[in-house]
């Protein structure tokens, strides 16, 4: 059984606030999932699925009930992999409209990590052993850039250019957090955070959020937006194994990336446009590598003179301004990644980003901490 | 034992690592290995977690190993520290901080020997020395 065109993201929505200390968490919920419906044409009432994370507080159970859904879900999903989620929700929510368990499903992000920080996943087996560590995600995934760097010759100025594509794009997004162009001199002059990644290479800490709805070919074309099929979805652990065989230049999307290209029915030279998480340079970059866009080790080269950024390189990515600048809403990028494929599929990015011809559009997401244990997650879009 | 500059949460026991934490105690690293594949694996586990085959048996390691990947924190309130990824003499991938105030030269490939300092008056934590 296949989720391959049985499934379209009708609506979405980006809140466009970055700062949001007047506003609760589930209001910021409420918002935006109050703001895809909007963008769908499809209302508070047709909703009869909801998906969320572990920024939910409560999960589906809670939030569910403030936004007065309870009694009208045929299902619901809080399965929390971190900024991940969102990504692996577009095949959680494909899987359960093909299977008859829903035809509206929504999806919401939200929170304020500036002026309320979420409260800590609850910890794993590993807690005593690491937890008073201090290890944070700049800390953790300096560690893979440190072993990229060691075995492949990667460079700073290599990352580099990874943040000076995401900033170039991000100059024409107005609600972007960070609108500045810089350049590889900015970003390896900026002030080092966990060596060897500098300040530059680590993404914004944004407040809002966002949703997306995804619903039946039939009730999506019924609606009269531009069509967005979803292709395909896969979704991929990687842990420390036991402290077994590790190699920290890897993520997990080596194999959830391949797997939903296959699965979709496309290769690499179909992608037209990539949403890539970028939590940090170094995560775009393995990421890049682990989907097959080039081999393992080449990521340095490939990221360099531009050729990310959209309308110059081979792989326009980010084209909202990604995480690095635009919004990483609760440290959480798979949301805004989701928005931003849709957008440039419907033809709806900014011009001057816009990719020519959009038809197919990826989506990755690295939730967790990299280097420790995290969920990988990669879904195909396609323009219908 | 070197000065403790940063702050550490109680460390978190349970009837699993109970054991570790008592040898820790005493200055001994000890590791859990598989009577089935033979294999010492981390974080320790009853049930081995690589061939899940059998229970695993506590045994005394060397705690030799050396540095597969490091970093050092800036970003912290009570000064820089150093993490990474230790790869035991024949054995598995730890990951650990490094002794407080060894902030200099880590190097992948350099020798590492796994150490325990007093955290606070009840706890000893594990740490990783350059040998």
């Amino acid at each position: 059984m296949s989720i391959k065109r049985k499934a379209c993201i009708a609506g979405i929505y980006e809140h466009p606030l970055r700062k949001c200390p007047d506003q609760s968490i589930w209001q910021l919920h409420a918002e935006v999932a109050d703001g895809a419906l909007k963008d769908a044409g499809l209302s508070w009432e047709d909703v009869d699925g909801y998906f969320c994370g572990g920024d939910a507080p409560g999960g589906a159970m809670g939030m569910a009930d403030y936004l007065g859904l309870t009694d009208q879900l045929t299902h619901y999903d809080t399965t929390d992999t971190g900024g991940s989620s969102y990504v692996m929700h577009v095949g959680k929510m494909a899987e359960a409209i093909v299977m008859g368990k829903c035809k509206v499903a929504l999806c919401t992000l939200a929170g304020k990590p500036r002026t309320a920080p979420p409260t800590p996943r609850v910890p794993g087996a590993e807690q005593g052993f690491e937890g008073g560590y201090a290890g944070s995600p700049p800390n953790l995934y300096a560690l893979a850039a440190r072993r990229h760097m060691h075995e492949f010759g990667t460079t700073s100025e290599q990352l580099a250019w990874i943040k000076v594509a995401a900033s170039t794009h991000a100059q024409y997004n107005p609600h972007a957090m960070l609108r500045d162009v810089v350049t590889v001199e900015d970003v390896v002059n900026s002030p080092m955070i966990a060596d060897p990644l500098h300040m530059f290479d680590c993404c914004v800490v944004s407040e809002g959020g966002g949703a997306f709805v995804m619903t039946t070919p039939e009730i999506a074309k019924s609606l009269g937006k531009p069509i967005v099929n979803v292709l395909s979805a896969a979704q991929f652990l990687k842990g420390q194994n036991g402290g077994g065989v590790m190699d920290l230049t890897k993520s997990g999307l080596a194999v959830s990336g391949p797997r939903a290209l296959e699965e979709a029915g496309v290769t690499t030279a179909d992608i037209k446009y990539a949403s890539i998480y970028d939590s940090f340079t170094i995560t775009v970059l393995m990421q890049i590598e682990d989907m097959g866009f080039c081999a393992k080790g080449e990521g340095g080269k490939f990221v360099m003179d531009g050729n990310l950024i959209s309308g110059v390189g081979k792989l326009p990515f980010n084209t909202d301004g990604g995480g690095l600048c635009n919004n990483h809403p609760v440290n959480r990028g798979g949301m805004t990644k989701v928005l931003e494929a849709v957008r440039q599929l419907r033809g709806e990015a900014h011009e001057k980003v816009q990719v020519p011809n959009c038809d197919i559009a990826l989506v990755t997401g690295i939730g967790g901490t990299l280097t420790v244990r995290h969920g990988s997650a990669a879904a195909v879009l396609e323009r219908g | 034992m070197v000065e403790i500059i940063h702050k550490y949460p109680k460390v978190a026991k349970n009837e699993e690592t109970k054991p570790f934490w008592e040898a820790a105690k005493e200055g001994k690293f000890m590791v859990r290995r598989c009577p089935a594949c033979g294999e010492i694996h981390w974080y320790p586990r009853t049930l081995c977690p690589l061939c899940h085959k059998a229970e695993t048996v506590w045994e005394e390691h060397s705690g030799e190993g050396e540095i597969y990947t490091w970093t050092v924190m800036r970003k912290s309130p009570t000064g820089p520290f150093g993490l990474g990824y230790v790869k035991l003499d024949g054995g598995p991938f730890v990951y650990v901080r490094f002794r407080d105030g060894l902030t200099e030269g880590l190097e992948i490939g350099k020798k590492t020997k796994m150490v325990f300092d007093q955290i606070n008056d009840e706890d000893v934590y594990l740490f990783a020395d350059l040998a």
